[in-house]
């Protein structure tokens, strides 16, 4: 692989290539929204918090695959810049100016979309990706789109209005005219492997999983990124230098979807937002966690790779993950090995994975008939936010209506996601009904000692833990 | 009227320019605060001798850099610029740095080394009314003899209550951008509501006139208080780095820094005691109100004082006493939050009423009715005011009407009975709001109206735009005073070098004060032109056109009982320019008739009141807490509205803000005093999954003003926000049914899933233990 130190991306219409050698200038974890800033004529994407929460940096992501470009939405602040490689970059400058607005804009003027108007550049590029995805959208796809936009001001009502106004058509613009000579310049970029050597940082974004195997074995240290929605965070607000990044976001091999007899086998770079159409049928509690999970930027960067791999305590997916009785696959230079999810995390933001491994991908077998599924989270706000207390939970019922089996992980209540044993060990056995569950319930405080924080005091996650057995209960009734 | 907002275009299209857009020269520097990581700390000693040789580093200043005042209160001196040696809130700043980037400033902060000696602290509102430690002497309002109200009362109540912080999240945070002229002169960007201050305290601060600084905003990226003294601090450090550096200097708070250094929403403890009839009509109450202050301040007293005087919200509580402190905490100073105190005023009676509501087994909506303030009677306020023209019947009337009230009590009596799990609450709830500065003396505003000769139109007034469409109404009103289409009138960005000593744009009162000052101005624009076309009219005549009758309307200047002499306004400009006329003028306004005595807490503070009335209707699963919103209906009180859209969107986000602040906006604590929820990771403002399924909002017509307004409209920006007390009785009232009805839940605002959670937990227990 030879050192190219650069990158070549599509912004808005114009080639551009950029060379990460200069001394000054944009380094490998340069945000695409602080390299836009600093350009003139770029001040529209503006920064509301640097960490995925506001949506204020909202750029739409052209990509092209089979000679069609789609658009997603992300959040500029999160995504460095070798990301961006052979991708087009769709700013707010580009949609429309105020002689000539966009749909999305001249909706956003008539239904009164904006009063101070700092959110609004980031609410009209999520209103961008969907206009060009959805023809008359539902209200629940309209803010599932705008989920990840934060408005202080106008109390949302007239932006969703301008959402079902200007998406009540077949998304046709000045993109559509233009779109097979993007496609033409998309297609012109060489998107095989990125390795970037400046004195201060080295960035690999290989295409293949044996180069990605061959780096990690050189430098046992590197970081491994996929989304980089955890990741991002640490130069954002932790001002961390990150001298060593391993970039997986090009692996194609990460990114296969497969089925088999039973199961479905998901590539550890999936990312969420294509995730959650895969489960939608056959994992409903899957598909009820990604349904609240981060916002769809978030969800349009974040990998399930990654979900599992950063170990948080608080995670979403794993709990779901051990419900189903999920497999991790590994890979590493010494080949693969399977391990199940529900004995994958070893402790805080502790794994089995070892230093010369990722995770490739994860095998979730459907639940057996007999076996009732379900994912909970509570978290402060309902949406677009991390869980205070999280559940992944199956039971399987034998032929008298006992518990044969239950499952009953937990997020927020422990150093790591845990199992509540003494409540699953009182449940075995027992007749699946209220007097059990509520004799249950009464164990989850021997088997949590949960901590205080920003987002609960221990107490109020205890009750969190108690009433989730019941929902459980009674939604499985 | 209601034309769109005149900065939509921009906005949508990224054209719209705020502080941190503006394109500066190659030698701007980027300014840094390092602040104290201690609640309470001697500084013993520090180093930035090595952060001073790192490339890219310009200046590193402390407090003895400070050329004038080390002081940046803006009503009592009480807050310096830079600690000196000692620091007595987590955020409170040391020094400033200008750096080359933001990278460089970084690292230089990471350099310096300050050694501490931690001292003790307050947190905590029990600790602090410990202590005894109040910023400014108590105050008291007293009306009736509540004494004696207390040995009459058939039925007595009494609780206490806790309100929680609220951070501002302006999407925008704290910016300014100073810019060294020649000699002492300084232009500074600065995203602030009051621009005059902010002006007058970077002057105090480097020893100059203020004939050399020049304020100027254009526009805030939202602002809902958090800049109407504290944007002062930015402003005021960058003008400290460019004065000393001699370059333009941007000061631009991350996120996190903006929530941690920055004041929110006073958090309130409230005790109370009510009386009231078998009825349920109070005939006392008896409250005492403590603020936190923080550890200096800023605006906290007068903030008391309008949550002093919104006790009794929209009741007539013919006893009354209302004790008002204000302690002191090691933390950032408070600060002004929409609503300045007047929803934590409210909410206790509101409390106070839902309780008595419970006790006798009746809708809290009744209650609500039966204590309203009277038409003609039953209307003195506690501080004197005579409440006139009251609303608050109308409102109540239509709105138990459009919100289908009882027919959905009843759906929801039966939803309830019929679900375990899931349970259904609503309220009602009534605003009025009063509208003034009770500092009477700020109510005065000037502007100055240019118009060139090609007939366009250039407006300057006091008040800065946030976002809630104040530069529109302004627009649209002198474009409507002067015949003209809007887009001949552009209201410029606001200046200190072009309307001098203004009062802050807060209190909702910019349009109010503003509105009329420009109107002032055009007065006499118009007249002058007026004079000057009738001079022209009557030369060689012996018809004369007098210059009273002259009429400004669709573009033309006529003689409205001549309407032959009639030229369009661009010529009439001509011609008053070639008459030798002034084009440009000032105007001024004050609200009449307003007065309060503060030593007394008696007076007429309020030039009017708005009033609106809302009703939520809420679904909460007891089993996480989770609550949707499943309908609210606002009837709101604007009297002649100046622009309906501008309005309406007023009205919603302002109820959406509030819903925030008594939902899942929470601020907490450690022992230590760092704040925990100090970004959007973990401070919850509400998002568009949040907002009610159904939102009907509709503005009362036929009520003009009362009060001699500006086209008889009412202020708006506030009185919404109130609104969402219905959200959190709604709420409240769901946990309830939980009960039955028969037990009064243990709550407190916000009410996050977990006080929900918690609450139920404890009215579960008390019915297993009454089983
Ligand atoms: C605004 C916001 C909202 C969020 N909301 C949620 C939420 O609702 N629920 C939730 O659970 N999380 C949430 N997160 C956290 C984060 O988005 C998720 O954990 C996400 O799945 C991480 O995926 P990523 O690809 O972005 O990971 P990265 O940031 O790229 O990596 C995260 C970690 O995983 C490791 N990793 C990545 N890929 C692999 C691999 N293939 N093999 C081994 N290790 C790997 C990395 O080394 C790193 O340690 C949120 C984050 C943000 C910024
Ligand atoms: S700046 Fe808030 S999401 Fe990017
Ligand atoms: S318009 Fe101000 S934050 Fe949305």
């Amino acid at each position: 692989m030879s050192t190219n130190n650069q990158i070549t991306f599509v912004l808005n219409d114009e080639l551009v290539n950029l060379n990460f050698s200069d001394q000054f200038g944009e380094t490998p974890i340069t945000t695409v929204l602080n390299y836009l800033r600093s350009r003139p004529g770029y001040a529209g994407s503006k920064e509301g918090c640097a960490e995925g929460d506001c949506g204020a940096c909202t750029v739409v992501i052209g990509s092209l695959s089979d000679g069609q470009i789609s658009y997603t939405a992300i959040d500029a602040c999160l995504v460095f810049l070798p990301m961006l490689h052979g991708k087009q970059l769709l700013t707010v400058e580009h949609l429309g100016n105020s002689s000539h607005l966009h749909p999305v804009q001249s909706a956003m003027v008539e239904t009164d979309g904006s009063q101070c108007g700092y959110c609004t550049p980031g609410f009209v590029m999520s209103l961008l990706a969907l206009y060009k995805n959805y023809n008359n959208p539902s209200r629940e796809v309209i803010n599932d789109a705008l989920t990840g936009n934060l408005c202080r001001c106008t109390g949302y009502r007239s932006i969703a209005e301008a959402a079902a106004i200007s998406c009540a058509n077949d998304g046709q613009d000045q993109f559509t005219a233009r779109e097979s000579d993007t496609a033409k310049l998309l297609a012109s970029i060489d998107s095989s492997s990125i390795y970037i050597d400046t004195k201060k940082h080295v960035y690999f974004r290989p295409e293949s999983l044996a180069e990605t195997l061959d780096i990690k074995k050189e430098y046992p240290n590197i970081l491994v990124i996929n989304g980089a929605t955890d990741i991002a965070l640490r130069v954002t607000k932790l001002k961390e230098h990150l001298p060593e990044i391993l970039d997986l976001g090009n692996v194609a091999e990460l990114k296969e979807v497969k089925e088999s007899e039973g199961a479905i086998h998901i590539g550890a770079g999936v990312v969420l937002e294509h995730m959650k159409t895969l489960v939608q049928d056959q994992f409903p509690a899957l598909y009820d966690m990604l349904a609240v999970f981060g916002s769809k930027q978030i969800r349009e960067l974040a990998t399930l790779g990654g979900n599992i791999g950063s170990a948080s305590p608080i995670g979403d997916i794993p709990p779901v993950l051990m419900a189903y009785n999920a497999l991790i696959v590994l890979v590493g230079s010494d080949g693969e090995r399977v391990i199940p999810m529900r004995e994958f995390i070893t402790g805080y933001r502790k794994t089995q994975q070892a230093n010369d491994e990722i995770i490739k991908s994860v095998t979730l077998p459907l639940a057996e008939d007999n076996c009732k599924v379900q994912s909970y989270k509570i978290s402060k706000r309902k949406d677009l936010d991390i869980s205070t207390v999280s559940g992944g939970f199956s039971v399987t019922l034998g032929q008298d209506g006992q518990v044969t089996d239950v499952c009953l992980a937990y997020g927020g209540m422990a150093d790591q996601i845990k199992r509540a044993a003494k409540t699953e060990a009182a449940l075995i056995g027992k007749p699946w009904n209220r007097d059990s569950i509520e004799a249950a319930t009464n164990l989850i405080d021997e088997d949590f000692k949960p901590i205080s924080d920003a987002r609960a005091e221990a107490e109020g996650r205890t009750v969190m833990a108690r009433n989730l057995l019941m929902k459980f209960w009674s939604d499985t009734i | 009227m209601a034309t769109e907002h005149e900065s939509a275009k921009y906005h949508v299209t990224g054209e719209a320019i705020y502080v941190d857009d503006m394109q500066v020269s190659e030698q701007l520097l980027y300014g840094k605060v390092v602040y104290s990581p201690h609640a309470h700390a001697r500084i013993l000693s520090y180093d930035i001798n090595k952060a001073l040789t790192i490339d890219g580093v310009h200046a590193i200043l402390t407090y003895k850099d400070i050329p004038g005042e080390n002081q940046m209160g803006p009503v009592f001196h009480d807050e310096v610029v830079l600690a000196e040696d000692e620091v007595i809130f987590i955020g409170q700043a040391i020094f400033l740095i200008a750096a080359e980037n933001k990278d460089i400033a970084e690292e230089a902060a990471k350099t310096i080394i300050i050694k501490y000696e931690v001292l003790p602290h307050v947190v905590t509102m029990e600790d602090a009314m410990k202590s005894g430690r109040l910023v400014q002497p108590q105050r008291k309002i007293e009306n009736g003899n509540v004494d004696a109200a207390r040995q009459e009362a058939a039925n007595i109540l009494n609780g206490e209550l806790k309100t929680g912080a609220q951070e501002q999240w302006y999407l925008e945070t704290q910016v300014a951008l100073a810019h060294p002229g020649e000699g002492q002169e300084l232009k500074v960007y600065s995203s602030t509501q009051h621009p005059s201050e902010t002006q007058a305290l970077i002057a105090e601060v480097l020893d100059i006139h203020k004939m050399e600084v020049e304020v100027e905003i254009r526009r805030m990226g939202g602002a809902f208080g958090g800049k109407e003294t504290q944007a002062n601090h930015t402003a005021i450090w960058a003008s400290l780095l460019a004065v000393k550096t001699g370059k333009p200097v941007k000061i631009c708070l991350g996120r996190d820094d903006d929530q941690i250094m920055t004041g929110k929403r006073h958090r309130f403890l409230m005790r109370y005691e009510a009386g009231f009839t078998d009825d349920g009509l109070i005939t006392y109450m008896d409250v005492e109100q403590n603020a936190d202050a923080g550890s200096s301040t800023d605006l906290s007293m007068a903030i008391l004082e309008r949550a002093m005087m919104h006790a009794e919200n929209a009741y007539y509580v013919p006893n009354i006493r209302i004790i008002g402190n204000a302690w002191f905490t090691n933390l950032p100073s408070n600060t002004a939050f929409r609503g300045f105190g007047g929803p934590q005023g409210m909410v206790v009676i509101e409390e106070i009423i839902d309780r008595i509501a419970r006790k006798l087994g009746k809708d809290a909506r009744e209650l609500r009715k039966l204590n309203f303030y009277g038409i003609d009677e039953r209307n003195e306020a506690p501080y004197g005011q005579i409440v006139e023209n009251t609303l608050l019947h109308t409102l109540y009337d239509q709105l138990l009407e459009t919100s289908e009230y009882e027919k959905r009590r009843e759906e929801i009596n039966a939803f309830n009975a019929e679900n375990e799990f899931i349970k259904r609450g609503m309220a009602l709830s009534p605003v009025k709001f009063g509208i003034s500065f009770t500092t009477s003396l700020l109510n005065q505003a000037g502007a100055l109206a240019h118009i060139y000769k090609d007939g366009s139109v250039l407006i300057n007034h006091g008040g800065t735009e946030m976002g809630q469409g104040l530069h529109t109404k302004i627009k649209d009103l002198a474009a409507d005073e002067l015949g003209l289409d809007p887009e001949q009138v552009k209201v410029n960005a606001t200046s200190t070098a072009k309307v001098p000593n203004t009062s802050a744009t807060a209190a909702s009162a910019g349009a109010d004060l503003n509105g009329m000052a420009v109107k002032n101005a055009l007065d006499k624009l118009k007249r002058r032109i007026a004079n000057s076309i009738c001079d022209d009219f009557n030369k060689e005549s012996t018809v004369q056109s007098k210059p009273e009758e002259i009429e400004f309307k669709g573009g033309k200047v006529f003689d409205s009982s001549n309407t032959d002499r009639s030229m369009d306004f661009a010529e009439s400009i001509m011609k008053a320019y070639l008459n030798q006329v002034s084009l440009s003028a000032t105007g001024y306004y004050k609200t009449p008739d307003i007065h309060f005595d503060r030593e007394i807490g008696k007076g007429q503070p309020y030039y009017y009141y708005a009033y609106s009335m809302a009703v939520t209707e809420v679904e909460v699963d007891t089993l996480t807490g989770h609550y949707t919103n499943i309908r609210t209906d606002i009837l709101h009180d604007v009297g002649n509205s100046l622009n309906t859209r501008v309005d309406i969107g007023q009205i919603e986000g302002g109820y959406i803000q509030g819903v925030g602040w008594c939902t899942t906006e929470e601020c907490k604590w450690d022992k230590n005093g760092n704040l925990l929820n100090y970004s959007p990771d973990t401070y919850k403002i509400p998002n568009i999954q949040d907002i009610p399924k159904d939102f009907r909002i509709n503005l009362l017509e036929g009520h003009p003003n009362g009060a001699k307004t500006i086209r008889r409209s009412k202020a708006v920006g506030e009185p919404p926000l109130m609104g969402a007390l219905s959200c959190w009785l709604a709420i409240k009232d769901a946990v309830s049914a939980a009960g039955n009805h028969q037990i009064e839940p243990d709550f407190s605002l916000p009410a996050t899933n977990e006080v929900i959670l918690l609450s139920l937990d404890k009215i579960h227990r008390k019915l297993k233990s009454s089983e």
